[in-house]
């Protein structure tokens, strides 16, 4: 190719971009990705759930050989003990994300919302009668438990035992470090399957209702603007959960997975909502477009360097958690707010 | 050549990719890219002297100082350059902090920056439209913070549709100045409530350096406001505010616990009342309802108060007080719109409304503060809106309670002035509508709730004490507290509720009347057709029975027509509310008397019956063969002895409907016209005698249950809508269960009227009685013959077909 060929090809090719974009030549929303990254992850949900579930029955067949004499199966099954309770601690640590990563669509979207209560966000009857989500799982035993709270506490409550009536009385090195601490407990087994078993029910009827899903516009901005501004709620939950007060800790919750994690993880879910619809903010005022991408970038990485230091070994105060916490609301308050200004330009309608 | 080529094509690319990228630059060189880009470096200084990083502080501190000095000062300095010297003022502070390793004073410092950015951007965006440069304006409007978005309010957009309709030429620069002024004074007053309350929250956890930043953002937001807040008070008022909050952050960072409240306390006074921006018309005719409301309520609760002219209720005449006040801050918001309308007749509200404050301090005669109410509701009736007026008059349950849930919002965002209106809303629609009937129907749960709605009381069940809502905003309890008393609240509701709808029947008994109603009135139908039909026995007189039976066919096609064009009108009267129930219950009530009158009259049965076969007689008078006027004279006897019943029928169901819907009304009539067509069968195929004298006995005895039922809930109705006034009978709890089946309701009216209805029914017997025995004893002969025709009328719709 001769070089004055070369030369007007990667003129009209260096041009061909910036027009295009001057033209405006997509603008139009893109839900189809909002709607294929949940599939994805509601997909990797039933799987993961389905695991769990065959590690819960393995340890709720050991106990009820036992017949739920947990000194007992402690006495003689040890080893089995361990490594099915390992394994359905560690399903429970793999899957918990999966859902994380989608939270920002379910809890966000109108026609989802409740699974969010569901699956993670509700509190227990216990906890919080008038806020709890009305829910009942049936146990192997045919107890039923009524407003339980959503699975994914309940499972971690009740397999690191912070919820004292889900574990029976024995004190066991489960994970063999030599003393009792946070997590050495026999977990009711009854309890153990029976939400491992909703959380895969439920994890299906998610799957089914999100392959239903029209995505639309004004589910999109809905769950932008729904849960954006839910950050001094997610540092909240950090603030009081064993990552900041260590053993002081009241919550029966987030003492697994830091609440940091799960918050980078929703953020993620949010931005895949807001890449779906940039385009068209892009068409009513490019610099709203880019501010609202920037602050969510912000947010994100703001989280994720504080998520850091808590890695590497940083434990934060209360105040500073605090502090930490009203910086992201504050932030995410002007996303939200210029979400609400992008939708009112486009006529979208926010949901209630 | 090869040279020169590459040179071309890297000097081409180069041009390209600075052409390509500017875009991207110019696009984060907005004021509000370099504004949030200095806001997060403060931050950052901030949280790296917390963590006690020093250097990593100072270097945040100075490059924000950096992006400010190239970025923003330039344009700050030339058009807002008071705001820019205060600017200047912070960095310096926020340096000095640095260098002392002072964490809060820094922090303050940093809210101060932060807030004049906003002033800043504020007045930009103002200066731009002015100069009709609404490109300009949009972009400084970028810079800017939002109220928090909650499950009950979504921040408005108001200012950024204001600049894209000047940007289009749609809407006038002066429009646009006034959305947007409104739009951020708002923002910013929730923000300075916000921040107050969050400080003080901080200051309770302990969380010093969080408290310091609020109480700087505090008073950064004050002085966006500031402007506004001497117009409305005065300059002496605005400096000595200032000298408060200049207070509150030095005793913040000298950590003085008591300055900290009293200089809280005096910030918070001095707030009291102050309202940045105008009010939207929807606030507004809020605020016009709550007006027009509260006035009333002051003369109802200084009634109360008052006897002879001392005070016998010290809380009445503070509750009096409390809704005074509220109506005068009330009118206050809408003043200047009512002004527009009639500025006499505006003022005159006003003046009436000091009067009515002087005669409760004077302890004046309840009839004269009643006087200046309705003078104020005269003139509010004139000028007005119509519009707004209506907002007044809703004061359903679903109101109170979505006005209640106004409350935790309010204080959430530690707008208690806002909280303290929304609950005497709240109260005022509860006292000017369910409170009234509660106090007759359960006067214990009345007080109940009136205790929750101020100074608190005792729940019966656990002999708790429970804190009044009225208290509890006063003191500034917590959202969480304050949450607890409205769900109590709500619980309570849910038990007036059921109390009001007590006389609302339940399905079964709705469905259980209406059977009995059809069963009766379709037991006439077929005895006075059987009746008709069996006296025409000979072949020849058989002729006769078809016209009949057309005539009794159309009549109940005619009855069903009448039942769709009752309920069509019913429909059209819908909106009238329960006032309809209570006017179809009226109308239903008299043909239910009219019945049982007639009933043990023997007048209805007897009468009617005679006269039937009467006008059969002439019809038929022993012609063979059938004319056309005998065939219509025939086909209307049919119909009308049978439309008759129909009719009634219709009427007295429609109240019914009313009450409990079409689908369980028609059940209740399928089952009486199962009924209806067993003894039609009886009579007409088998032919069999029955007791047809103690069957009507039997139906009109529960015709007359029916009745009594129905003028109890028909008393509850008319008391529910106002109509009846409602005096208790104290010391008598009927349970819920006798109102929803037998109408039973512990007041003298709806226990009164019954008894006058079970008098007129069994009097009307005995009267009956009186007459048939004075009648037998005047006229034997003609006593015996009519006696005789009645045996006979009654035999004869038993026989056989010969």
């Amino acid at each position: 190719m001769k070089p004055k060929t070369i030369l007007l090809l990667v003129i009209f090719s260096v041009l061909i971009v910036p027009f295009s974009r001057i033209l405006g030549a997509d603008n139009e929303a893109k839900l189809d990705a909002v709607k294929t990254y949940l599939l994805g992850k509601a997909n990797d949900l039933v799987d993961g759930s389905k695991v769990l579930t065959e590690n819960a029955d393995a340890y709720y067949e050991l106990a009820k050989a036992a017949n739920f004499d947990y000194a007992q199966l402690w006495k003689d099954k040890q080893d089995e003990v361990k490594a099915a309770l390992e394994a359905t601690k560690k399903q429970w640590i793999v899957i918990s994300p999966f859902y994380e990563q989608m939270e920002g669509i379910v809890a966000g979207v109108p026609s989802l919302s409740h699974f969010d209560a569901i699956i993670d966000a509700s509190p227990s009857g216990d906890e919080d009668p008038e806020n709890a989500f009305d829910f009942t799982i049936t146990l192997p035993s045919g107890d039923k438990l009524e407003k339980p709270g959503s699975l994914f506490n309940l499972l971690e409550a009740t397999l690191w035992g912070t919820e004292p009536k889900y574990v029976s009385d024995a004190q066991v090195d489960v994970d063999g470090d030599g003393k009792i601490g946070f997590g050495d407990n026999l977990p009711d087994a009854n309890v153990v399957k029976g939400a491992a078993d909703a959380l895969a029910s439920y994890a299906d009827d998610l799957l089914k209702a999100a392959t239903d899903w029209e995505p639309n516009e004004s589910d999109a901005f809905t769950a932008l603007v729904v849960m954006v501004p839910t950050m001094s709620e997610y540092f909240g939950s950090w603030k009081t959960s064993r990552f900041v007060e260590g053993d002081a800790a009241t919550g029966k919750n987030f003492s697994v997975i830091s609440r940091l994690s799960d918050i980078k993880d929703i953020l993620s879910s949010l931005q895949v909502i807001y890449d779906g619809v940039s385009p068209m903010i892009e068409a009513k005022s490019p610099e709203q477009r880019q501010q609202i991408n920037q602050g969510l970038v912000d947010l994100k990485s703001f989280v994720e360097d504080i998520f850091k230091q808590e890695q590497d070994g940083k434990r934060f105060k209360p105040e500073e958690a605090d502090i930490f916490g009203t910086e992201a609301q504050d932030r995410a308050q002007t996303i939200t707010g210029q979400i609400t200004q992008a939708a009112a330009l486009l006529d979208i309608t926010i949901q209630e | 050549m090869m040279n020169r080529t590459r040179w071309m094509i890297c000097t081409v690319l180069a041009c390209m990719l600075v052409f390509f990228a500017l875009p991207v630059r110019a696009q984060n060189d907005t004021p509000q890219a370099n504004a949030e880009q200095i806001r997060q470096q403060l931050f950052s200084a901030q949280s790296k002297l917390m963590l006690g990083d020093n250097a990593a502080a100072a270097t945040a501190l100075k490059s924000a100082s950096s992006l400010y000095e190239s970025s923003l000062k330039p344009i700050f300095t030339k058009s807002v350059p008071e705001v820019a010297t205060s600017i200047d003022k912070g960095f310096k502070q926020a340096n000095d902090a640095l260098q002392a390793g002072d964490g809060l004073t820094l922090a303050i410092a940093r809210g101060g920056i932060w807030t004049d950015f906003l002033n800043a951007s504020s007045q930009l965006a103002v200066q731009a439209v002015k100069a009709n440069d609404g490109k300009t304006a949009a972009q400084w409007l970028l810079l800017r913070e939002f109220t928090a978005s909650t499950k009950f309010s979504r921040p408005n957009s108001d200012a950024t549709k204001a600049i894209q309709a000047f940007i289009s030429g749609a809407g006038k620069a002066e429009d646009a100045v006034a959305t947007i002024h409104n739009d951020l004074f708002d923002t910013y007053q929730a923000q300075l409530a916000s921040s107050l309350a969050n400080a003080d929250d901080a200051q309770k956890n302990g969380f010093a350096l969080r408290q310091a930043e609020e109480v700087g953002l505090a008073a950064g937001y004050f002085n966006i406001l500031a402007s506004t807040y001497a117009e409305q008070r005065s300059e002496a008022a605005l400096k000595q505010t200032i000298q408060v909050f200049n207070a509150l952050e030095k005793v913040v960072i000298s950590g003085d616990k008591y300055g900290y409240q009293l200089n809280m306390t005096t910030v918070q006074t001095a707030l009291k009342g102050f309202r940045a921006a105008p009010l939207s018309e929807t606030d507004q005719a809020r605020r016009a309802g709550q007006l027009i409301r509260f006035v009333d309520l002051v003369a109802i609760e200084y009634k109360r108060g008052v006897r002879d002219g001392v005070v016998i209720k010290d809380i009445e005449i503070q509750e009096a007080t409390t809704f005074l006040e509220a109506s005068t801050a009330a009118f206050n918001d809408i003043s200047q719109t009512l002004e527009k309308q009639d500025a006499e007749k505006a003022n005159r509200v006003g003046t009436l409304l000091a009067q009515m404050k002087t005669q409760i301090q004077t302890t004046a005669d309840p009839n004269a503060l009643q006087a200046s109410v309705d003078g104020i509701q005269a003139i509010l009736k004139d000028i007005v809106p119509e519009k707004w007026q209506q907002v007044a008059s809703t004061s359903d349950m679903d109101v109170i309670v979505s006005v209640l849930d106004q409350i935790p919002v309010a204080v959430k965002s530690n707008q208690y002035d806002l909280a303290e209106s929304a609950r005497l809303e709240a109260y005022g629609l509860l006292e000017l509508g369910m409170e009234q009937r509660l106090r007759g129907f359960a006067p214990d749960m009345a007080a109940q709730i009136e205790g929750l709605f101020w100074q608190g009381g005792t729940d019966a069940s656990t002999n708790s004490t429970i804190p009044g809502l009225a208290s509890q905003i006063a003191a500034r309890a917590s959202v969480a507290e304050i949450k607890s008393t409205i769900a109590i609240l709500k619980t309570t509701f849910v038990q007036a509720q059921q109390i009001m709808d007590a006389g609302k029947s339940t399905p079964t008994i709705v469905i259980s009347n209406s059977a009995i109603i059809v069963f009766r009135e379709g037991l006439e139908a077929v005895l006075i057709l059987a009746s008709l039909l069996a006296s025409l026995r000979t072949l020849e007189e058989r002729q006769f029975r078809r016209p009949i039976i057309i005539g009794a066919v159309l009549a109940f096609v005619a009855t069903g027509l009448t039942w769709w064009a009752a309920n069509a009108l019913l429909q059209t009267m819908l909106p009238l509310g329960e006032r309809l129930e209570a006017i179809v219950s009226l109308i239903a009530i008299g043909v239910l008397l009219i019945i049982t009158n007639w009933f043990f009259h023997k007048v209805y049965w007897t009468g009617w019956m005679a006269g039937f076969h009467s006008k059969k007689r002439n019809l038929v008078n022993g012609v063979a063969v059938i004319t056309a006027g005998q065939m219509l004279g025939l086909i209307i006897l049919g119909f009308t002895s049978i439309y008759r019943e129909g009719f009634e029928s219709v009427l007295f169901m429609q109240s019914l409907v009313l009450e409990a819907g079409l689908s369980i009304v028609l059940q209740g009539v399928a089952l009486g016209l199962v009924g209806v067509a067993i003894v039609g069968v009886i009579t007409f195929t088998l032919q069999r005698k029955l007791p047809y004298k103690k069957m009507l006995v039997v139906t009109g005895v529960m015709i007359g249950f029916v009745l009594l039922t129905m003028v109890g809930n028909t008393v509850h109705v008319m008391q529910v809508v106002g109509w009846m006034p409602i005096t208790p009978i104290i010391g008598l709890n009927l349970p819920l269960w006798m109102g929803q089946w037998f109408g039973l309701f512990a007041t003298w009216q709806g226990i009164g009227f019954q008894i006058a209805s079970a008098v007129f029914v069994i009097g009307s017997y005995f009267w009956a009685e009186y007459m048939n025995k004075n009648r037998r004893e005047s006229k034997v002969p003609a006593g015996k013959e009519q006696k005789d025709q009645q045996e006979q009328v009654v035999a004869s719709s038993v026989e056989s077909h010969a």
